[in-house]
C-alpha cells in the first residue's frame, strides 16, 4: 500500500525560515521525519513526499491547496499523513487544512500535531494523532501515527478516539454507558453540589452575529423568508411537516395578504390552529404591503422562500440558508424578514 | 405514608385474554419479534383494596399496589391513513436482534394488543385504545389478589441526615395537544396545573400515563413512569449520599415566550419550597420542549438551586457542528441520553405485530437500518436506559 507524507519546508530539509516562502513541490520517497515514520509502518511504503512552505500555505492558501490536492490526485495513494507539526500554529493549519480537504476528496488521512494546535480544528473528519507540543516528542509520535496511517490505509476500524489513538473528531456516537442517564445525571449532580461542574454534552451553540442596519430601508428591495412551514393550501409541493430536505419559492405578485383560504402551515412542531386562522402571522405579507405603500420599504421581493424548521440538523439548515441567500443577492435584496417559529 | 410495592411472578398472567377492538397476542422473552405503530407500554398492575391502578381521582402512591414481574402490555394502533398525526409518529419495540438493546422489553412477556382504527377519528380510536391498555394492564394483574408476593418494597422518605444536600427532581410532561399529551390524574398535562409538587410514590404508582406520540424514541411511555430509575435511585441514596425532596411535575410545551418564562419560574418556586439544594430536571419529547428545560434550568440557577439536564441528542451522524436545539450558559451540566439520528443495524425478525407497514412505507419485516429516532423511549430523557452519546 501507498503512503503519501506531507511536511513544510523546514522537516522536508529545504530551508529554515528563509525557505517559508517556498511554493509546494513534490518529492520521491521519504524525507526527514517521513523515514522515522517508513520504519514503523506496516505494509505501507512512502511513495512521495510533498511540502510547502508555511509561509507560502498561509499566505496563497488557495493555490497551495490545489497544487498539493492535484499532486495527490496524479497518483492517489491509500493513505496521506501530514506532519507532525507539534506546537506550530502556521506548520498545523497546512497540516490540518490538508488532511480535511484529502478526506473530503475520499482519501483516507492523518495528521500529527499538538491538542491545542489550531490546525485540530481545521482538520474536520480527518484524523489527528495527539503529539508533544515540540520536536522533542518526535520518537514518541512516530510509532503510533504510523499505526493509524497503516490501519486507515488497509481500511481497518479505528476503534473510539481512545482505542484508536486519535483525537475526537467532534461526531456525536451512541454507545451504552454502564450506568442509565439517571444515576448519571444523579452522580453529575452530587459532583456539581461538591464542586465539581461536569458534562456528558458541550454546550454552545452557532452565533450568529447581528449584520449591519439596513443604510436606507426605504430603498432596500425587502424579501419574506420563514421556517414556519407556510405553504400554499393542498401543500402542493409537499413540503415535510418536520426534517424538510429542502426550501420553497413562491410567487406573491398581485398577492396582498397570506388568507387563510390560499395559504396554510404544515410544520409539525407546534399547535399551527391559530397561525392557519391568519398565515400573515406566519409571513407578515399584510403588513409588509402597508409598509411597501407608505414608502418605509423600498419595494417587497417577489416571491417569499419557506421551509419547514423541525428536526433539522444545523448542517442542513446551514445550506438552506446559504442557498436561499444565494439567490436573494443575486436578485438585488438588500433585507430579509425573516419569521421563526 | 409510606407506600408498598409487592412483586408477582409473571406465570400468573393469564392464559386467555380476550380484548374487544384489538388482537392479542403474547411474545415469550427472545422471540424474534418485530412490534410496531406502538402506541404505549404498561406494567400490569392492580390494588388490592379495589381502587383503580392508575385513578383519576384520590392520591395514588398510598396503602399497596400489585405488579406483575417481567410483563409488560404494549398497545399498538396503526391511524387511518388520511388523518394520521402532523408528526411522523412510527415507533417500533424490537424484542431480539440489535434494536431490542434500544428498548427494555426484550427479557418480559409482551402482552401486544393491536388496536383497530375502526370508524372514528384518530382522537377517539387513541382514546379507547388508551383507556382499554390501563384497563387490560389491571386485568391481568388480577391473579395476583389471591397469591402470595415474591417480594415487598416499601417507599417512605425518613428525614434522613440534615448534612446530606437536598435533591429533588423536576419532571416535564408534555403537552402540544392531542394526541401530544401525558396525562396526570387522568387530566392532560397542560389542565393539571402544573408545575406542582408531588409524593415521589405518586409517580411510580399509576399517577402520571403516556398518550404521547411524538418521536418514539423521545417519548416517555407509561411504564417509564411505573419502574422511573430517577425516582427509584433517589429513594436508593436518600440518607445515603442525599436527602430526596419530592418531585415537581412541570408541563413541556408551553405555548409562548412568556408562559414558558412564567412556568420556567414557577417550577422554580416549586423546588425553592422543597428546600432543594440541587434538582434532576428531565424532558420529555423535543423541539421546544428543549426551550422549557433550559429557561428552567436558568431559573432554578438564578434562584441558587444546582441543576443537571437529561437531554436526547439530534444531529447528524456525520456531521460535528452543534448538537442542541437550545442551550442556556447555566446548563453546564447535562446528561445525554444518545444521539436519535444514528442507524441500528438492520434485522429480520420471524415475525411482525402491530402492522406489516411501516409508515414509511417499507415493509416492516424486511425495513433496512432503522434510525434511534423510532424506537420506543430509545433516547427517553428521564435517563430510563444506559444510552448515551459521546464525542468521537
Amino acid at each position: 500500500m501507498k503512503a503519501v507524507h506531507y511536511l513544510n519546508q523546514f522537516f522536508a530539509g529545504l530551508g529554515g525560515e528563509d525557505k517559508a516562502e517556498t511554493p509546494p513541490v513534490r518529492l520521491d520517497g521519504a524525507v526527514g521525519p517521513g523515514r522515522g515514520l517508513a520504519a514503523e509502518l506496516e505494509d505501507v511504503d512512502i511513495v512521495a513526499t510533498i511540502a510547502c512552505g508555511d509561509d507560502y500555505f498561509a499566505e496563497h492558501e488557495d493555490e497551495a491547496l490545489a497544487t498539493l490536492l492535484a499532486y495527490l490526485e496524479e497518483d492517489p495513494p491509500d493513505v496521506l499523513v501530514a506532519g507532525p507539526a507539534f506546537g506550530s500554529g502556521r506548520y498545523g493549519y497546512a497540516c490540518g487544512t490538508l488532511v480535511a480537504a484529502a478526506a473530503e476528496r475520499g482519501i483516507a488521512s492523518v495528521a500529527a500535531m499538538h491538542p491545542e494546535n489550531p490546525g485540530v480544528d481545521a482538520a474536520g473528519k480527518a484524523y489527528v494523532v495527539p503529539t508533544a507540543v515540540n520536536v522533542a516528542g518526535m520518537r514518541d509520535v512516530l510509532p503510533r501515527l504510523a499505526r493509524v496511517a497503516s490501519a486507515l490505509a488497509a481500511g481497518r476500524e479505528l476503534g473510539t478516539p481512545d482505542q484508536g489513538g486519535y483525537l475526537p473528531r467532534g461526531f456525536r456516537r451512541n454507545y451504552f454507558a454502564e450506568k442509565t442517564g439517571a444515576e448519571r445525571a444523579i452522580d453529575l449532580l452530587l459532583a456539581k453540589l461538591g464542586g465539581e461542574t461536569r458534562t456528558e454534552v458541550g454546550g454552545g451553540l452557532d452565533r450568529v452575529e447581528p449584520p449591519a442596519a439596513v443604510p436606507d430601508l426605504s430603498q432596500a428591495l425587502v424579501a419574506l423568508v420563514t421556517e414556519a412551514g407556510c405553504v400554499p393550501q393542498g401543500n402542493p409541493d409537499r413540503l415535510p411537516a418536520v426534517r424538510a430536505q429542502g426550501w420553497f419559492r413562491y410567487d406573491l405578485t398581485g398577492e396582498e395578504t397570506l388568507s387563510a383560504a390560499r395559504y396554510e402551515s404544515v410544520h409539525g412542531g407546534f399547535d399551527v390552529t391559530l397561525a392557519n386562522e391568519d398565515p400573515n402571522r406566519l409571513v407578515p405579507l399584510d403588513t409588509a404591503r402597508e409598509l411597501e405603500r407608505e414608502g418605509r420599504i423600498g419595494r417587497l421581493h417577489e416571491a417569499f422562500y419557506t421551509t419547514t424548521g423541525n428536526g433539522t440538523p444545523v448542517v442542513t439548515s446551514t445550506r438552506f440558508g446559504r442557498e436561499i441567500a444565494g439567490e436573494l443577492r443575486e436578485a438585488g435584496v438588500g433585507a430579509v424578514l425573516l419569521s421563526g417559529t | 405514608m409510606a407506600w408498598e410495592l409487592a412483586t408477582f411472578p409473571s406465570d400468573l398472567l393469564p392464559s386467555q385474554l380476550e380484548v374487544e377492538g384489538a388482537d392479542v397476542q403474547v411474545v415469550r422473552p427472545g422471540e424474534p419479534v418485530r412490534v410496531t405503530h406502538v402506541l404505549d407500554a404498561v406494567e400490569p398492575r392492580i390494588r388490592p383494596d379495589g381502587r383503580a391502578a392508575f385513578p383519576t381521582k384520590g392520591k395514588a402512591g398510598e396503602g399497596r399496589t400489585n405488579r406483575l414481574d417481567g410483563v409488560v402490555v404494549l398497545s399498538c394502533l396503526d391511524f387511518a391513513e388520511e388523518e394520521r398525526p402532523l408528526h411522523e409518529q412510527e415507533s417500533i419495540v424490537d424484542l431480539a436482534g440489535p434494536g431490542a438493546e434500544f428498548t427494555p422489553f426484550g427479557d418480559e412477556t409482551c402482552v401486544v394488543l393491536t388496536f383497530r382504527p375502526g370508524e372514528a377519528g384518530n382522537e377517539d380510536a387513541e382514546a379507547a385504545a388508551r383507556k382499554t391498555t390501563l384497563r387490560v394492564a389491571e386485568e391481568l394483574a388480577r391473579p395476583t389478589l389471591d397469591a402470595e408476593p415474591a417480594e415487598v418494597e416499601t417507599f417512605e422518605l425518613g428525614a434522613g441526615d440534615e448534612n446530606l444536600p437536598r435533591v429533588g427532581a423536576l419532571i416535564q410532561l408534555s403537552d402540544l395537544g392531542p394526541l401530544y399529551h401525558l396525562y396526570v390524574y387522568g387530566t392532560p398535562a397542560g389542565q393539571a396545573g402544573l408545575p406542582r409538587i408531588v409524593d415521589p410514590a405518586e409517580l411510580l404508582d399509576g399517577a402520571v400515563t403516556s398518550g404521547e406520540y411524538h418521536w418514539a424514541a423521545m417519548r416517555n411511555p407509561t411504564i417509564f413512569f411505573q419502574r422511573n430509575t430517577l425516582v427509584r435511585s433517589l429513594y436508593a441514596e436518600h440518607g445515603k449520599r442525599l436527602r430526596f425532596a419530592d418531585v415537581v411535575l412541570m408541563r413541556g410545551y408551553e405555548q409562548s415566550a412568556d408562559d414558558k418564562q412564567r412556568a420556567a419560574e414557577a417550577a422554580a418556586a416549586r423546588a425553592q419550597e422543597l428546600g432543594a439544594d440541587g434538582v434532576v430536571i428531565t424532558t420529555d419529547a423535543g423541539g421546544n420542549s428543549h426551550t422549557d428545560v433550559m429557561l428552567t434550568c436558568r431559573a432554578c440557577e438564578r434562584a441558587g438551586i444546582r441543576t443537571t439536564v437529561i437531554l436526547a441528542e439530534e444531529t447528524d451522524p456525520e456531521s460535528t457542528r452543534p448538537i442542541l436545539t437550545d442551550w442556556v450558559p447555566e446548563a453546564d451540566s447535562i446528561v445525554s441520553t444518545g444521539n436519535l439520528e444514528e442507524q441500528v443495524e438492520e434485522w429480520k425478525p420471524e415475525r411482525v405485530l402491530g402492522g406489516d407497514t411501516l409508515l414509511d412505507g417499507t415493509a416492516a419485516a424486511s425495513a433496512g437500518p432503522i434510525p434511534v429516532r423510532n424506537y420506543l423511549g430509545a433516547a427517553n430523557q428521564m435517563g430510563q436506559l444506559t444510552l448515551g452519546a459521546r464525542t468521537e
